[in-house]
């Protein structure tokens, strides 16, 4: 039973006790014009996976904060590192943020996106949500979106999966990487590279 | 017999440790949930002990588990998968329902053990889930949590030779698991054993057969596999203690963010090549 607990989509269903409250009317707008695009782009027969994977990097890059994430996830090493290493570093994570999906976006089986509450946390406005499949197999995946308005312009922060925060997964993994690297910035990148190249 | 004394002295002594870590209130009320609930640094001492272990486990996944599994996943239909896995469920409720009780959660262990009965007759001997028809959703609770609920703290990261990621905590409680677990004790001695192997080892194929292409994906396209694996399962137990303990997961991990507000105040964070853009 143990090593169920290790897994990214653990299905063990909670018991959150969510009030139906819409605090951040805007921000689940956001949130659910951002799914049904996405939704409109993975459910259309009519792309095949390139023109998919176009159209909804185009979708994820004009709604996630991409300077920040990348800043985010290398944290103290992003302070030390050269302006030189910055540049090479943000085109890397960015390839190696894309390449991850890029495969996969012809998965898409009919799920769909339920709000179910939004909440302030400290500057940020987190919206709950629900991944729902009907059918014979039921499916009820919780996503949390962690989302930061700044001049008026609402942007998406995190995705946190079953209460598994994707970006604080990246930040600890490239941490370690770093740390057993001797804070060689320019080895995770090469890193990155060869794992883009792969893919 | 001898093993089971030593599982109880385990268990006293982190029941122990419990009384001592200063929780005097009920368990709604945990004085030191910070404690229970993530750190922005996952204490991890013996890194390279759990590193070689996790490599390992690596190798024995490769040869056995994941080749084994995906023969399952090829031979066996998904209806009959399906039924496997609903069994075993439904196998874990009555530890769910006595796990429930130790957390004061009694309205929580009338629903998993009318599941369980509910289950066990009508969805013969558990093969079906008409509980969950009748909306009686499946909750999982392990002693990990119970002790959680009680202000254990998680203590450090720990890798098990075959059975992957874990922590004091946890182990603790998935040994006394195996003490308090009334499916443990069907059958006589003999076959006692048979179906707990049984149990554990189709257990562990069906959930690994569920998640072939993830684990593949996540070791092919991780800069640090390790890490990575580390860090969900840190996240995952802290998201359902987080549960128990009834506070918000997100909301809780708002220290970890604290970063932002360096990167965003401090403009010497953002050269010129980097500004922030908002493509239309």
């Amino acid at each position: 039973m143990q090593i169920k607990k290790i897994i990214i989509l653990v299905l063990s269903f909670f018991f959150i006790n969510t009030f139906v409250f819409a605090n951040f009317e805007a921000e689940e707008k956001f949130v659910s014009n951002f799914a049904d695009n996405a939704i409109s782009i993975l459910g259309n027969e009519n792309l095949d996976i390139n023109q998919k994977n176009l159209q909804f990097t185009d979708l994820v890059m004009s709604s996630i904060d991409m300077n920040l994430i990348s800043k985010f996830v290398l944290s103290k090493y992003w302070n030390a590192a050269s302006q030189e290493q910055r540049d090479v570093y943000v085109k890397a994570f960015e390839e190696y943020f894309i390449s991850s999906y890029a495969n996969k976006l012809d998965q898409y089986s009919g799920e769909k996106i339920v709000i179910v509450s939004s909440d302030a946390a400290k500057k940020f406005v987190i919206v709950k949500s629900n991944i729902v499949r009907d059918g014979a197999d039921t499916l009820k995946i919780e996503l949390d979106w962690r989302l930061l308005t700044r001049d008026g312009r609402t942007k998406i922060i995190d995705l946190s999966i079953e209460g598994i925060s994707l970006i604080v997964a990246q930040r600890e993994e490239f941490q370690s990487y770093l740390s057993n690297n001797n804070g060689n910035l320019d080895a995770l990148i090469n890193k990155l590279r060869s794992i883009n190249n792969k893919n | 017999m001898k093993s089971k004394s030593v599982l109880v002295i385990l268990i006293l002594s982190t029941l122990i440790s419990a009384c001592t870590s200063g929780v005097k209130e009920p368990p709604r009320y945990i004085p030191v949930k910070e404690e229970i609930i993530m750190k922005d640094v996952i204490s991890d001492p013996i890194e390279p002990i759990n590193r070689a272990i996790f490599s390992f486990n690596n190798v024995f996944d490769k040869a056995v588990v994941r080749p084994v599994s995906i023969l399952y996943r090829g031979i066996l239909p998904e209806f009959f998968r399906n039924r496997i896995a609903y069994s075993l469920d439904n196998l874990s409720m009555p530890i769910t329902t006595i796990n429930n009780i130790l957390q004061f959660e009694f309205g929580k262990a009338g629903i998993s053990s009318a599941r369980f009965v509910i289950n066990s007759t009508i969805g013969i001997l558990g093969f079906f889930d008409p509980a969950s028809y009748f909306g009686l959703k499946a909750d999982y609770e392990d002693f990990g949590q119970t002790l959680a609920v009680w202000g254990v703290p998680t203590g450090p990261y720990l890798v098990l030779p075959f059975l992957g990621p874990s922590s004091p905590r946890d182990f603790t409680g998935l040994m006394s698991t195996s003490l308090l677990d009334p499916t443990y004790q069907v059958g006589n001695a003999a076959n006692r054993d048979l179906f707990r192997a049984y149990r554990m080892g189709v257990g562990v194929i069906n959930f690994r057969s569920e998640n072939i292409e993830i684990f593949d994906d996540l070791q092919n396209n991780s800069v640090d596999y390790y890490a990575a694996v580390r860090s969900f399962y840190n996240q995952s137990r802290n998201s359902q203690i987080s549960d128990n303990l009834e506070v918000s997961p997100s909301i809780n991990q708002d220290s970890l963010f604290n970063d932002f507000e360096e990167f965003e105040l401090d403009d010497t964070y953002i050269g010129p090549d980097v500004s922030i853009s908002y493509p239309e």
